[in-house]
């Protein structure tokens, strides 16, 4: 349901180039949890943002559900963001002057529905991630657990085609960190596709096929079997 | 729909919590929007108070005949009356005098005819006589007069109460024969109005044979068009045959320059305000990045954003209007009275007390609040979209890459500045070209060289700090170098709030040019043209055209030289004539006898032997102002209206001449008497023989005629000190101006700061916890904030001197008809330098306090 084909990406540093990712393809399949690894600067999250469309690969193809995710206007893109995919993030990245109910309602609301009419939703996830008693909470009354539940709340409040997730435990503790992981294999297990990048060895394990990147090409790619189709 | 669920859950919350921001978006706004109202509200009262007192004066008369202020032979009234159509036509003597005691009130003085005005005016006498059919036939007695209840009860006059009323004639004593109830003219000029008999009139104002004007009523079935014609055409040429609104609008004329002056200032206001609702919206940007950047990241379209910012800004900007007309109406109403007496003072009598509100104001200074407010906020609005959404996931600082890079910057202020000296180029070349020699261009150019130079504070701040740094920031410890660090960080958003100094200064500095060369260059005129040491006055100090002044018989001069210690006495009449339908100026001297001491500054023409071309010859001098209005060059002839039909003038030279704003020829006296029939003299010079007896001989003419007449007697020093009196009086709209700016620009540094402050919440928690003191914190921001405001105003005094030598060359030369040389104001400069480091210091200390305040560990914990 997710292809990359001979995608590379280029930043230009100046007058130098700096290639991020040389000629990566990849298919990822409905139900997969991905999990991506690698040393630092080898391209984890530019192939991770180019899968969620923050950002247009230099050469190559990307299809997400058979439609093209390169070459299209920045409010197509942006709609594919907001409809398609679900993003998780490292730092959380949620709105400090937004309650946790109103995060998570967040991309609903930029569809213009009124918050009363998607609040019950938002609360019935809050509920899911386990933070019922939290939703009017703003992000500085949170752990950085709790924020990370709301966020992955949010991310799932579209019912996206795939959760990406960029070292969603890098900022927590081990045991944090394991809740937040089971919570994503029980997401996966209920049939949501993930990719999730990851410095983690142990966070590896949490998913049904690892990919190894090296200098921004692609050095491994292990199935560990699981709910891949 | 999405729309209004992202106004509701961010940007009101945003509002509510960066109150200071919003509070300077919202006061910029209101004060433009003030501006805006108030200067409308202000002009349309003054001109309703003209309208009104013509409209209340002129009762039923539907057409009103005048000619020159001097007053024209009463011989005319009988040709009018024969003319065909006219109902009645009835003569006017309109004037003032003064009430000697009291509080010295001023009064118009109406002289009418008994035995017709009542066909055009109603007058009620408050105690009335039953038996006496008509009120005005109490006047029948010469000594008579009729005043209002309302003047009588503010001066405490009773019904047959003698009073002394200041005349040309000197003091005349006259018996109130009756208290006029407020019903027509009587509620006029708020009350200070007197009726006079006309022939009585006459001979105290010195216009025997003589009337101001005619009021005509036409029979029914006339058309005011062919009645109107038809009275052109019996009269000689040169006479005024105008509705009650025609009159009003040559006073709108006449006071065209001042109103436009004073609008000049909503628009500066409203310029200004722009510039904070730019400000406020791009430290808005700059201070939610990391949220427009998640935004962005789960999907807003970069439509969203845009219109996201810019309603706020409308929400912002209704809130800011709808203040700003309430504000306007106060500051209009507590204003109105001053610049009432200042019209009065230079230009008319009027008297307004109160404002009338023009919807039209209302509704032109809402919308022009949100217009303006809607395209400051485009450009931050723009460069917000441009945040990519990648910015959300990198923790780290970004570097500064708005809508304007430095490049960009560099191309634009480079533009403008070239704009600004093309468009002064232009103004400069085409001089002898009215059509194209505009002083919209100038001030144009002024704007450019504002925005020009307020493109380049990023350039100016960086070598300025770099200077900083390498020089001083050494010798004053880890505060200088902290501060100077933390502002080359960011230069291009503190180059905003340098800029906000940038323009308070430099609208400081260019007033204050402008105002001192403008100053120097009038008291230059008045040393070379007052050579007397003493000069006599009535009525007024300066005898300006205003309400106050009551001219002198010519035979005074006889007495004042037979004073010993005299050496002679000059005449000096000054009166409005119409030339091409415009008020201009008409000043009269015996040009001999002041050649016989002092020159004319002449700056194109016949300099030599002035006294032969001009004494009791039909030749004029005319100052640059007129001679720029009307394009007219030495050696052409013009063409004024006398009481005895027009007369044709030869134009000798263009002299500098700063009496009016409107434009003033200059004549010899004797052909003035000639032509006009009329011998009075507003001022008289006196020259001594020794100057060391001016003070005795000053003594001696008080004495001479103090009980004749109140007299002001200065010497020549007092004289000119009265003098700078006024021009001072012309520019406090000016200082007015500078008091805004420069709130306005502690405004913008005070948010500036803060939103660097509480973007830095992370550094200064890190400072704190490594054991920086709350007081070495606050002294860093309080220095940051001082070294921005010098920034900002050493390049604001760069641009206030360009600025005030541009305004004074296309302004002053225009408006006050006279090429005045720039003189560079260094005390303001260095006024503009302390005010700017002290302001700026000041206004750092709240955003100081809030960073002392920072809580370390919140600082610390949440990203
Ligand atoms: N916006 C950018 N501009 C220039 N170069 C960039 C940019 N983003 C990433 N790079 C470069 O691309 C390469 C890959 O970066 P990327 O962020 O994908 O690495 P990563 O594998 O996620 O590393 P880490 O594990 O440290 O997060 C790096 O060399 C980085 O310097
Ligand atoms: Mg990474």
């Amino acid at each position: 349901m997710i292809e990359l084909r001979n995608v590379s990406k280029i930043y230009l540093h100046g007058s130098s180039e700096v290639s991020a990712l040389k000629d990566v393809s990849i298919s990822i399949k409905k139900g997969e949890f991905l999990t991506i690894m690698g040393p630092s600067g080898s391209g984890k999250s530019t192939l991770l943002n180019l899968v969620g469309g923050l950002d247009q690969p230099s050469i190559g193809e990307i299809f997400i559900d058979d439609k093209p995710i390169h070459n299209i206007s920045d409010d197509e893109l942006t709609l594919i963001r907001r409809r398609s995919v679900g993003f998780i993030f490292q730092f959380f990245n949620l709105l400090p002057i937004l309650t946790a109910v109103e995060n998570v309602s967040l991309p609903l609301m930029l569809e213009g529905i009124s918050f009363t009419k998607i609040k019950p939703k938002a609360k019935e996830l809050l509920g899911k991630v386990g933070l019922e008693k939290r939703s009017e909470h703003r992000p500085e009354q949170l752990s950085g657990g709790e924020m990370q539940r709301v966020a992955i709340a949010r991310a799932l409040i579209t019912n996206p085609a795939v959760l990406l997730a960029d070292e969603p435990t890098g900022n927590l503790d081990s045991k944090t960190s394991e809740e937040i992981l089971s919570l994503l294999k029980y997401l996966n297990g209920q049939g949501q596709t993930i990719v999730m990048v990851t410095h983690d060895l142990k966070a590896s394990t949490y998913g049904t096929r690892i990919i190894k990147l090296k200098d921004g090409a692609l050095s491994e790619d292990i199935s560990i079997g699981g709910n891949g189709k | 729909m999405s729309l209004l669920n992202l106004l509701r859950f961010i940007s009101l919350r945003h509002m509510r919590l960066q109150k200071a921001q919003t509070f300077m978006a919202v006061s910029g706004i209101c004060l433009g929007v003030a501006a805006i109202v108030s200067i409308g509200i202000i002009n349309n009262s003054i001109l309703f108070s003209f309208e009104d007192s013509i409209n209340k004066v002129t009762g039923k008369a539907v057409l009103q005949i005048t000619g020159a202020q001097s007053g024209f032979p009463e011989e005319l009234l009988e040709k009018v009356q024969g003319v065909t159509g006219v109902e009645y036509a009835v003569p006017i003597i309109d004037t003032h005098g003064i009430l000697v005691g009291g509080k010295e009130e001023s009064l118009m003085i109406l002289g009418i005819d008994v035995l017709i005005d009542h066909q055009i005016r109603s007058y009620s006498l408050s105690e009335d006589n039953s038996d006496i059919p008509d009120p005005l036939l109490f006047l029948a007695k010469p000594d008579s007069i009729l005043i209002t209840n309302r003047f009588a009860e503010r001066e405490k006059i009773k019904l047959e109460q003698k009073i002394n009323i200041q005349t040309v004639q000197g003091i005349k004593t006259l018996k109130v024969r009756g208290l006029l109830n407020p019903e027509g003219p009587a509620k006029a000029m708020d009350g200070n109005i007197a009726i006079m008999d006309i022939y009585a009139a006459q001979m105290a104002f010195g216009k025997e044979g003589r009337i101001d004007r005619i009021d005509v009523s036409i029979l029914k079935g006339e058309t005011i068009e062919s009645v109107k014609k038809r009275i052109e055409d019996a009269l000689p040429k040169g006479y005024n045959v105008d509705t009650p609104e025609g009159r009003t609008k040559q006073v709108e004329i006449l006071l065209s320059t001042f109103q436009r002056n004073i609008n000049l200032i909503s628009f500066i206001a409203v310029f200004v305000g722009m510039y904070l609702i730019y400000n406020a919206v791009s430290i808005a940007v700059v201070h939610r990045k990391k949220e427009i950047g998640i935004l962005r990241a789960i999907g807003t379209k970069r439509g969203q954003i845009i219109r996201l910012f810019l309603s706020e800004t409308l929400v912002i900007a209704v809130i800011g209007s709808s203040l700003g007309i309430g504000f306007g109406i106060f500051l209009a109403k507590s204003l109105v009275s001053v610049f009432g007496q200042v019209v009065s003072e230079i230009y008319m009598r009027t008297s307004v007390n109160e404002i009338s509100i023009s919807y039209d104001h209302l509704i032109k200074g809402f919308f022009a609040g949100i217009i303006t407010s809607i395209i400051a906020a485009m450009f931050p609005a723009i460069s917000s979209s441009r945040i990519t959404p990648i910015s959300a996931i990198r923790s780290v600082p970004f570097s500064e890459d708005g809508f304007f890079t430095k490049k960009k910057l560099g191309i634009a202020s480079i533009f403008f500045v070239v704009c600004a000296v093309c468009l002064f180029l232009q103004y400069k070349l085409t001089e002898n070209n009215s059509y194209f020699h505009s002083s919209l261009g100038v001030f144009v150019a002024t704007l450019f060289i504002l925005i020009g130079l307020s493109l380049a504070t990023p350039a100016f701040l960086k070598a300025y700090l770099l200077f900083f740094r390498r020089f001083i920031a050494s010798k004053m410890g880890s505060s200088g170098k902290l501060a100077g660090l933390n502002l080359q960080k960011n230069i291009n958003r503190n180059a905003v709030a340098a800029a906000a100094v940038f323009y308070g200064i430099s609208v400081f500095v260019s007033t204050a040019g402008f105002m001192y060369s403008a100053k120097m260059s009038v008291m230059r005129f008045i040393d070379n043209a007052v050579k007397a040491e003493i000069l006599i006055t009535s009525g007024h100090p300066l005898a300006t055209t205003g309400s106050k002044n009551i001219p002198m018989p010519l035979d005074m001069l006889k007495e004042v030289e037979k004073i010993p210690g005299v050496l002679q006495a000059d005449p000096f009449r000054k009166l409005y004539v119409s030339y091409n339908n415009r008020r201009t100026l008409l000043l009269n001297i015996d040009v001999a006898r002041r050649l016989s001491y002092s020159s004319f500054m002449v700056v194109s023409g016949e300099e030599k032997n002035l006294s032969n071309i001009l004494s009791n010859k039909d030749n004029v001098l005319i100052n640059e102002g007129f001679a720029l209005k009307n394009n007219i060059k030495p050696g052409d002839s013009i063409v004024l209206p006398t009481p005895n039909g027009q007369v044709s003038f030869g134009v000798a030279a263009i002299i500098v001449e700063y009496t009016s704003d409107i434009g003033s020829i200059l004549m010899d006296i004797h052909t003035y008497q000639r032509y006009w029939k009329e011998r009075l003299a507003d001022t008289i010079a006196v020259r001594v023989k020794d100057k060391k007896n001016s003070e005795a001989v000053r003594k001696a003419i008080q004495d001479k005629f103090g009980n004749d007449r109140k007299l002001f007697v200065l010497l020549a020093s007092e004289f000119k000190k009265e003098i700078r009196k006024i021009i001072d009086q012309v520019f406090v709209f000016n200082y007015m101006l500078n008091v805004i700016t420069l709130t306005i620009a502690s405004l913008g540094i005070i948010v500036t700061l803060l939103a660097s402050v509480l973007e830095r919440t992370r550094e200064i928690g890190i400072l704190r916890a490594i054991g920086m003191l709350k007081k070495q914190v606050s002294q860093v921001v309080v220095l940051e904030s001082m070294l921005l405001g010098l920034a900002g105003g050493t390049l604001g005094c760069v641009a206030g001197i360009v600025n005030g030598w541009m305004t004074l060359d296309g302004f002053y030369r225009s408006d006050f008809g006279a090429s005045a040389q720039y003189f560079i104001p260094y005390a303001s400069i260095i006024w503009a330098i302390i005010i700017s480091g002290l302001l700026s210091a000041i206004a750092g200390i709240y955003p100081a306090r809030r960073a002392a305040k920072t809580n370390i560990v919140e600082a610390l914990a949440y990203e």
